[in-house]
This record gives structure tokens, C-alpha cells and sequence, in this order.
């Protein structure tokens, strides 16, 4: 298809003014700040609602044109935004970036996905609410787009499961029909007939329900499958998402931030095994000191300070009391964790330095202010991440520092991350690699850093959950039955693959 | 009709001549199930469904595997079992094969540090209870019961319980997954299926656990879970949980500085909700359960007192319910729940019973009394820790059904749907068993609170086909008044009966146009593509052109 037909036959469903082929435009989608080849996409359209994706959804289907659909703004990192296929056409949806209800006595909130956490998080503050938050997202991260890509959240005590805090849906298949799941699904395992109809208007639904107390937060089916769970962590390639409800968090009246530092990682992983089990933590993640000195730092030089102030291990811990009696709670909690903090051997801080408690209540609750943290150091960063348990965090991180040295990276220089996720069942480890974009020497040995402590740690017990770009490979070849299963799946959700094709295991279409 | 010779032969050559029998009574005994005689046109009104062809009892995956390669090979279908409880334990329809999976019961991993174990489908929640105990932990048991299979509550049916508030539902529970699909090809999901051990559900990218099951799961006819891992929580009291008294009388003694039980009771409804929304903000609870002993608000203190007293018995109710200090109770129970507080620490406690009690001052409420006193402490603790007493379902009269059931947002409980269940079951009185408002259910379905809602229980004779008539007649009567409302129907387990015990073809005519089912019509096709999983997976048929199904 030309651009001018392509343009053409978008303008007739999106406003003309929202369907740009502008090369500088064309250019933004076509790289992002991965290491994966770059493409240039056809055109960029702008939806402003759900009738609008599904119209695009099956013009695409009609003509097999391939849809890449991004909900966060730049920097990209993860190549999943950046188009596989020739003639793709970018499907930006940050103009759906509705808050379309908030329920604080139910404490959830209903969202497109344009809205971003700076977006939703003081509308939420307003009600008493908040939403669990992965750790400093860039301030143009979609929440949805966060939460779809099983991101963890910093409290693991509300990582109920690691589609957290998802519930209901909405999304446009790559027929251009539409499902909604869970509760909103319409019915669930009934098993009365009625007429096939199209789905009422959201708000509708929504009013009616509000009449007979129901919600949107049971997230089940519909029927005996869950489709929420095949939409997760598919980087588009499912169905294009066009709300969702999300559960919300209490904010609390009372919020402490502690910090545990410590020489060695061993004592900390034992600290939080015992948080963990107890429950007694909101935040609760481990960092090295680079990493935190990558969070707080606002330049380089700052960030260089930091770095050498800071321990090589630090565990932050957040403590709060909610509804009734927040003060007494955080009092008892202070004194049981204390107990617990003697016990292990360590202590537990307000400040370290000059990082308080309450420069960490900013890192942990607050988007990042720009430039974007991973970019602060030196302009590029690539991360290595997967998911893991928590008693094997040190063999990982031996790997990586091996792997490291023996590409000539400073080992000093790499920020670590680990966050215990689904009450503790699992941990997510993430390896962050700084490097000067410009410096053609240093992206080659990251590169090449990348590839290989990737293929190791793998080796290893490393588990791409979430597998962009190279990890693909890696992971789907690890498991073809999987791997079969979700390629017959995505033939029935989007028989044509026009939904950004080429990522994950979906690359020939069938 | 008996199976072919040579198919027979090649089952048998699979599980051994031991563990497969065609033996008549053995058969009879799988289609003898719970709710067959509300089923007339499936049952005939008696007591049994369809029985199996055979029974075949294997110890493995790699037998499991084997029957359904040779199930699809014949295009014979199969139905499987593990702990069964109701209809959807027996084959749907004739022409069946059965699989008992008994002999697959270990627990083969309990990871004390990650706090999860891995199991079979036969290890049922008491067994896991017992053995995560010893290690400090506690496992999610379902309002069926700690005889109930653990795999089968997360996997294959509802599996929702009392104790969802602190240990969520079992979904969510779930991490890795062994499945043999019904193709016979096996599924490992997560990082199981990478060689990573059983930590993770999820991945590598999409979930592909999200086709074995939705918000219910497979029933039986989708394939064989064979083994999961499931999440598990903390459990602060002692390795083994000390057991006293005699039958029905049972208690244990936990420790009084960590473990709680209370009674909240509340003036009006609106306030009983209320409470509910102060003990989600304020995250309290480790159990929380209403009208646990399965009667209704009329009956519940004196049946308390028969449960709880080894002295009383069924035949004492008339007394109990003219003696004050009953009636008192009576009233004083009328809109209470059971709430179990569990300290991780004695501060912990002390904290939750604190706030506890400024719920109660904030909404009018009180604990009522009779929950301080020690023996009946003890009973409860035990009573909603391990869940043992599911008999009660079917203690006084033999049977039920839930009927007029809601599910929604803790409101609900002030919506006026108790009072218009209790009516609707006073109407029928005389030919069922009348106990007043029957709501019983979880305060939480979720982990942290969320969906909260009741199933509205009718006991009915079995024997009586009368009584058995009106237990229908309540069920479709509550369904309509649903229907009126707006509301999803009221009768689950009747209409999943009806559902799943009629011919397929039938059915899927009947489910044309329910959207999720034509979703699961295509994933049949694509995963069962010789159709020999059991009926209880549920699909619609293919609607035409001209609007009808074919």
C-alpha cells in the first residue's frame, strides 16, 4: 500500500490532523534506544476513542496492514514499539487518556491508555487513593501499558498475582471485534441464551451496574478461559487494550521510608525473606549503591557523589498505616521490625549520608522527573532483566559481574534491582548498563555485554518472562510446547497477525 | 455401551488390570452424585447421572498422557475426577471414560523459603495444610472443604473460600502448571516449562494458563492438570495444630496473644457493609466468613449450640429454639460474620483487635459474647482454620442447593437482596427447610477485599419429591426475580448442573449467542480438535448467516 492510500484510508476513520507521515515523525517510531534494528513505519494515527481502534483494527484486517500499537511516550527501550514489519502503521493512543470513573469506597479506577501515572496518580491522591507503582517510571509511561507488560510494583505484599492491579478489560482483536473480560464480560458461566449485541456504551454499563452494587474488580473470564492473561506481557500482539480497570491502593495517612544498608547482599536477602513472610512492608526492594546513586543522581556529577557515599547494598523498606488507626500500625510495625532487623544482624536507618527517608519516599511514589534517570548517567542505558527467586539473587549477580569483567565493562558501573514480587514467590532481578550512545566503542561492548551475560544467565536459572528483542529466542526456545500453544492462540485472536507483528515467538504468519 | 474389546485392552495396558474396572457397582458408584434428582430429565429423578464406561485410576503423567492419545486415537471421551464434589463430578453424558486420579496424591515439594508446594490432583487441602504447617505456612482451603483436591480448587472449578481476604482466591494463587491437553500433548506453563523449577505462572510473554482456566475452570473436560504449584502463606501458630474434644465438638487451642476469633454483629446492614469497606482500608483479617455453620439467621445460634456442644443433638433444635438465652443469641447473631483476627506477632494482634474495635464503634456494631467464651473460641478457630465440617451441608435434611446468590461489591449486602432471598424461601416453607436468610459466604473473594457476596442456601429432602419440586421451583423463581432486576442469576449450581448434563449439541444450540462460550468454541477446536474432552467444558454453536445455530 502507498502512504497516500494508506493516509487516505486512515484520514476517513481518525480526523486528518491525527494521521501524520512528517519524516521526523515517521522517524520517532522508527528506533528506539534498544539495540533492535530499526524500521520506518508507514503513518502514525492518533485514536481518541474505542469505535475509533476498532475501525482501524479492521481496516487493517481488510487490507493486512500491520498495527504497532503504542501507549507510553519516548524513550522507548525495549524495541517492542518499534515496527518488525514493513508498512506498519503506528497506532499512538496517548490521545485516549480518559480517567473515566474513579470508585474510592471500591478503590478502583477505570483508565485508557494514554493516562500516565502523572496523570492519574493526583486524581487518585484526591479520593484517597493510589495506584501500586512500578519502581520510577518515566513520566510518559502509560500505566496500562505497565501494568499489560506485567512491570512488577514495588509493594510486593499487593503483587496478589503479576498482572497486578489489573482487572476488567477492554480490547479490540485483531479481527476488529471486541472482547471485555471479567465481570465485564457480560456473563461469566451464565448459561442463559440472549441476543447477540454489540457491547453497551462503557458508561452505560457502568451506571447500570453502579444500580445493583456491582463492580469492576472480579477479573475472572469470561467462561472458563482468561483472556486477560493472554493479553499480558504480549507487547500488542493480542489485542489493543482500550481501557481497563485497575484496584486501587488506600493511600495511606502515615508513610516511613527506611533504608538497610549493608556491605553484602546475603543479610538483606534474609531481612526481606522474613519481611515477606510476615507481611510487615508496603515497599520493599534491594538496590546496589549505583543503582540508587542512578535514581537520585540529577547529572552525572551528582550521580558520581552518590556512588561513592553510598553502600554497595541498600534495602529500602516502606512502612504505612491506612484506614483506621494508620499511626498505631506504623508504630507496631516500627517495633516487630526492628526485632526482626536485630535479629538478622543489621540496622535499620533514616538516612545514609545525606539520603533521607524522605528523598526515597520521592523515588518510590513519584514518576521520574525528566531527563528520565536511566539516561542521567551517560545517555544510554540498556537493562537486563528476568524473573527468579530471591535466594538465588547473589549467583546472578555473581554472573553478571563476571561476564562484565570479561568484556571490559566496570563492573562498578552496573545498577542492580531486585524486587520481590507475588508475595514473595519470585523476584524480579534487573542488571542496568549505562553507556555513552555516542561512543561507538562502548555501545559495541555493551552490545556484545548484553548478548552474552543474556545467553548466561539463562544458563543459569534466568527466566525471561518478559522476553523483548533477543530474549525472544532465548526463551521461546526454551519451551516449544508454549511456544506452539501461544502461536495457535494468536492465530485465532488476530488470524491475519497484523497486531505488531514479528515480536515474540509470532514472526511468520501462519 | 460397553467399550470395544481392543480399546479396553489398550487402557488396560496402559494403567495395569488393576486400576481399570468395568465392574457395574464401581460404575454406579462415580454417576451417584449430590443434586441428580433436581436433574429429571437427565436423572429420571433418581439418584444417578450417566454412568462411565469404565474407570481407570492412573498413577502419573505419562499414563494420563497415554489414555488420552489413545482417547484421541478412538475418538473416545473422557471425564476426569479427582475429590468430586457435585453433578460436574460425573461424566456429563453416556459413552465415557473416567478418570480417577486417587493414586496421584503427593505432595512433591513444599519450598519453605519461596513459600509455595507442588502437588498432585489427589493431595486434598487438610493433607497440605498439615505438612505447610510443620513449616510455618498455611494453604488457601475452599468453602468445599479441607477434603477437597488443592489442585482441583485452582484449577479446574471455582475454588473460592473464607480466606480469601488474607491468602486471595486460588487463581491467583496458582504459579506453574503441568497440563496434558486434551490432544495428549502436555503443557508446562511458566518457568516450569523452561527447566526453571515452579516459581513463576506467567510467560515467557503472554500467560498461556489463561486457556485452562477462566472464572470457573475446566470442570473436568479440558484436559488433565497434573501437577501445579501453589502459593502459600504464613502461619504463625504451632507446627501441628492441637485437636481436642469428640465428635462434632472438636477445638483446638491456639495461642491467645495471635489468634482470634470474633463475632461482629451490626444493627442494620448498612452497617454490616460499612464494616466490610473499614476492614478492607484497614487490612485486618485472616478469615472472614458469614453464617459458617450453614444456617440460616433463625436457626444458626441454637444449631451453634448443637455443633459446638457434645451433649446436643439434631433432634434437640425445637428445645433450643424456645430457650431465651437462645433467642437472645438469636437476635444478637442476626447480622454478624465470623472474622478470624491471626497476628503475625502478639502486637500485631493487639493492633487488628483495636481496630476492630473502632469499627465497631463507628458503625453501632458489637462482638457478640458468646464467641469469649473458651470452649467456643476454640471451636471456631479450628472450624474456620481447617474448614473439616462440610457434612453440614447435607447434616439435616440431605441435601442442597444455593439460590439465590449474590456476587458484587460489599453494598451489596445492604441492597436488599438477604431480605428478598429469605422471603422468597419463607414462600416455599414446609417443603423445604425454612432457617430464615440462608446468605452464606465470603466477606472478601479477593485478596485485600473486593467481590464480596453469598450463596443463599435451600436444603431440601432428596427423598421427597415434593421437597425435591420445590427446590426447583426456588431455584427458577430466583432466577426470574434476578432476571427482573438486572441481576445475574441467583442459582449457580443448578444451572450448572442443568448445563452440564445435556447433550452437547443441545446445549451449544442453547448457548449460540453467549459471546465467551463462541470464544470457547474455537478454543475447543483448536485444542480438543476431536472433541473427546467431557461436556463440561462449555461451548456455544456456530451462529449462521441467517441467525440460527448449526
Amino acid at each position: 500500500m502507498s502512504t497516500s492510500n494508506c493516509k487516505e484510508a486512515l484520514a476517513q476513520i481518525v480526523d486528518g490532523e491525527h494521521v501524520c507521515d512528517n519524516p521526523e515523525v515517521i522517524a520517532a517510531y522508527a528506533s528506539d534506544n534498544s539495540f533492535d534494528p530499526p524500521k520506518k513505519p508507514l503513518a502514525v494515527v492518533r485514536p481518541t476513542d474505542s469505535s475509533q481502534v476498532q475501525a482501524l483494527v479492521a481496516w487493517a484486517y481488510k487490507t493486512k496492514t500491520p498495527l504497532v500499537p503504542v501507549s507510553s511516550g519516548p524513550p522507548h527501550f525495549l524495541g517492542d514499539t518499534v515496527p518488525a514489519a514493513e508498512g506498519a502503521v503506528i497506532v499512538d493512543l496517548s490521545r485516549m487518556n480518559k480517567i473515566i470513573m474513579i470508585d474510592r469506597r471500591n478503590r478502583v479506577v477505570i483508565i485508557e491508555p494514554g493516562v500516565t501515572y502523572n496523570m492519574v496518580q493526583p486524581a487518585l491522591a484526591r479520593e484517597g487513593l493510589r495506584l501500586s507503582m512500578p519502581l520510577m517510571p518515566r513520566a510518559t509511561k502509560s500505566v496500562l501499558g505497565s501494568v499489560l507488560e506485567r512491570e512488577p510494583i514495588t509493594n510486593p505484599r499487593y503483587a496478589w498475582s503479576l498482572t497486578e492491579p489489573l482487572r476488567c478489560l477492554e480490547a479490540v482483536l485483531g479481527d476488529g471485534s471486541r472482547l471485555r473480560t471479567g465481570e465485564m464480560a457480560g456473563a461469566s458461566i451464565s448459561t442463559s441464551a440472549g441476543q447477540v449485541m454489540d457491547y453497551a456504551p462503557l458508561e452505560e454499563v457502568l451506571e447500570k451496574r453502579r444500580k445493583i452494587q456491582e463492580t469492576v474488580l472480579y477479573q475472572y473470564g469470561p467462561g472458563q478461559f482468561n483472556y486477560y492473561k493472554l493479553v499480558s506481557a504480549a507487547q500488542g500482539t493480542m489485542g489493543i487494550v482500550t481501557w481497563a480497570s485497575l484496584r486501587c491502593e488506600v493511600l495511606p495517612e502515615v508513610e516511613k521510608f527506611f533504608l538497610v544498608p549493608a556491605p553484602k547482599i546475603a543479610p538483606l536477602i534474609d531481612f526481606a525473606y522474613r519481611l515477606l513472610r510476615l507481611r510487615f512492608h508496603d515497599a520493599l526492594f534491594i538496590v546496589n549503591g549505583a543503582r540508587l546513586a542512578f535514581m537520585l543522581g540529577e547529572n552525572r556529577d551528582q550521580i558520581t557523589r552518590y556512588q561513592q557515599e553510598l553502600p554497595p547494598w541498600v534495602l529500602i523498606l516502606g512502612v504505612a498505616g491506612r484506614g483506621l488507626l494508620p499511626r498505631d500500625k506504623v508504630s507496631f510495625l516500627e517495633k516487630d521490625i526492628k526485632d526482626i532487623a536485630q535479629h538478622c544482624g543489621i540496622d535499620l536507618k533514616s538516612n545514609i549520608g545525606s539520603v533521607h527517608g524522605d528523598h526515597i519516599n520521592d523515588l518510590v511514589l513519584k514518576p521520574s522527573p525528566d531527563p528520565y534517570w536511566k539516561l542521567r548517567s551517560k545517555g544510554g542505558c540498556q537493562d537486563i532483566f528476568f524473573l527468579s527467586t530471591l535466594n538465588r539473587a547473589s549467583e546472578f549477580i555473581s554472573t553478571m559481574v563476571s561476564e562484565a569483567t570479561a568484556h571490559g565493562y566496570t563492573a562498578s558501573d552496573i545498577g542492580m534491582y531486585i524486587q520481590p514480587t507475588h508475595l514473595g514467590t519470585s523476584c524480579h532481578m534487573e542488571f542496568n548498563l549505562p553507556f555513552h550512545p555516542a561512543a561507538e566503542h562502548e555501545v559495541q561492548t555493551v552490545k556484545e555485554l548484553y548478548q552474552s551475560a543474556s545467553y548466561a544467565l539463562s544458563g543459569q536459572g534466568a527466566f525471561f518472562s518478559r522476553p523483548y528483542g533477543m530474549w525472544s529466542s532465548i526463551a521461546f526456545g526454551r519451551n516449544p510446547m508454549h511456544t506452539d500453544v501461544l502461536r495457535k492462540i494468536k492465530a485465532l485472536f488476530d488470524p491475519h497477525y497484523i497486531l505488531n507483528p514479528g515480536k515474540l515467538c509470532f514472526q511468520d504468519t501462519p | 455401551m460397553p467399550l470395544e474389546r481392543e480399546v479396553y485392552k489398550e487402557l488396560e495396558s496402559v494403567v495395569g488390570p488393576e486400576h481399570i474396572t468395568e465392574e457395574p457397582a464401581t460404575l454406579f458408584s462415580y454417576a451417584y452424585q449430590w443434586m441428580a434428582e433436581l436433574v429429571p430429565d437427565v436423572s429420571g429423578g433418581g439418584k444417578f447421572f450417566d454412568r462411565p464406561e469404565a474407570v481407570l485410576v492412573p498413577g502419573g503423567v505419562e499414563e494420563v498422557q497415554a489414555i488420552v492419545r489413545l482417547c484421541n486415537r478412538y475418538g473416545l471421551k473422557f471425564h476426569v475426577y479427582s475429590t468430586g464434589w457435585g453433578p460436574w463430578a460425573a461424566p456429563p453424558s453416556g459413552g465415557q471414560i473416567l478418570l480417577d486420579l486417587r493414586r496421584m496424591n503427593r505432595i512433591l515439594e513444599i519450598d519453605e523459603q519461596n513459600m509455595f508446594a507442588v502437588v498432585e490432583p489427589y493431595v486434598v487441602a487438610a493433607q497440605l495444610q498439615a505438612e505447610a504447617m510443620k513449616r510455618g505456612l498455611n494453604v488457601h482451603i475452599s468453602g468445599a472443604g479441607a477434603g477437597t483436591s488443592v489442585l482441583a480448587n485452582a484449577c479446574c472449578f471455582q475454588g473460592g473460600g473464607p480466606d480469601c481476604i488474607y491468602f486471595d482466591s486460588p487463581q491467583n494463587s496458582i504459579l506453574s502448571i503441568e497440563w496434558v491437553m486434551p490432544t495428549g500433548d502436555i503443557l508446562r506453563t511458566g518457568s516450569l516449562g523452561s527447566g526453571l523449577g515452579w516459581f513463576c505462572a506467567e510467560g515467557p510473554g503472554p500467560s498461556t494458563q489463561g486457556i485452562i482456566r477462566g472464572a470457573l475452570g475446566g470442570s473436568g473436560g479440558w484436559g488433565v492438570v497434573t501437577k501445579i504449584a501453589i502459593r502459600l502463606v504464613h502461619w504463625p501458630g504451632p507446627p501441628v495444630m492441637p485437636i481436642e474434644g469428640t465428635v462434632p465438638a472438636y477445638r483446638t487451642k491456639l495461642p491467645a496473644d495471635q489468634f482470634r476469633a470474633t463475632f461482629p454483629a451490626f444493627p442494620s446492614w448498612q452497617s454490616f457493609a460499612d464494616a466490610i469497606y473499614h476492614i478492607y482500608d484497614s487490612e485486618i483479617g485472616y478469615i472472614a466468613h458469614r453464617q459458617y455453620v450453614m444456617w440460616g439467621d433463625e436457626l444458626q445460634a441454637a444449631f451453634l449450640k448443637i455443633v459446638s456442644d457434645p451433649d446436643r443433638q439434631l433432634c434437640d433444635l425445637e428445645e433450643l429454639l424456645h430457650m431465651p438465652e437462645i433467642q437472645k443469641l438469636t437476635d444478637e447473631m442476626r447480622r454478624c460474620f465470623q472474622l478470624i483476627l491471626v497476628g503475625m506477632t502478639p502486637r500485631d494482634l493487639e493492633y487488628q483487635l483495636k481496630v476492630l474495635d473502632r469499627i465497631l464503634e463507628q458503625t453501632g456494631g458489637w462482638n457478640v459474647a458468646l464467641v469469649n467464651e473458651p470452649a467456643m473460641q476454640q471451636y471456631v478457630l479450628l472450624y474456620m482454620m481447617r474448614l473439616c465440617f462440610k457434612n453440614l451441608n447435607f447434616t439435616a435434611t440431605g441435601g442442597f442447593i444455593d439460590t439465590y446468590n449474590s456476587v458484587a461489591s460489599p453494598d451489596i449486602w445492604a441492597s436488599g437482596e438477604i431480605e428478598a432471598g429469605k422471603k422468597l424461601l419463607k414462600k416455599y416453607a414446609g417443603r423445604i427447610a425454612d432457617a430464615g436468610d440462608q446468605a452464606m459466604g465470603p466477606i472478601a473473594g479477593q485478596g485485600g477485599g473486593g467481590v464480596t457476596g453469598w450463596e443463599d442456601f435451600l436444603f431440601y429432602d432428596p427423598h421427597d419429591p415434593d421437597s425435591v419440586q420445590a427446590a426447583i421451583e426456588v431455584s427458577d423463581e430466583g432466577d426470574r426475580l434476578k432476571a427482573q432486576q438486572g441481576r445475574p442469576p441467583g442459582g449457580m449450581l443448578l444451572g450448572l448442573a442443568r448445563t452440564t448434563h445435556t447433550e452437547e449439541k443441545v446445549r451449544a444450540q442453547k448457548l449460540v449467542h453467549a459471546r465467551e462460550y463462541q470464544w470457547q468454541r474455537k478454543l475447543k477446536q483448536i485444542f480438543d480438535p476431536n472433541g473427546i474432552g467431557s461436556g463440561n467444558y462449555l461451548w456455544a454453536a456456530e451462529p449462521s448467516t441467517n441467525g440460527e445455530s448449526t
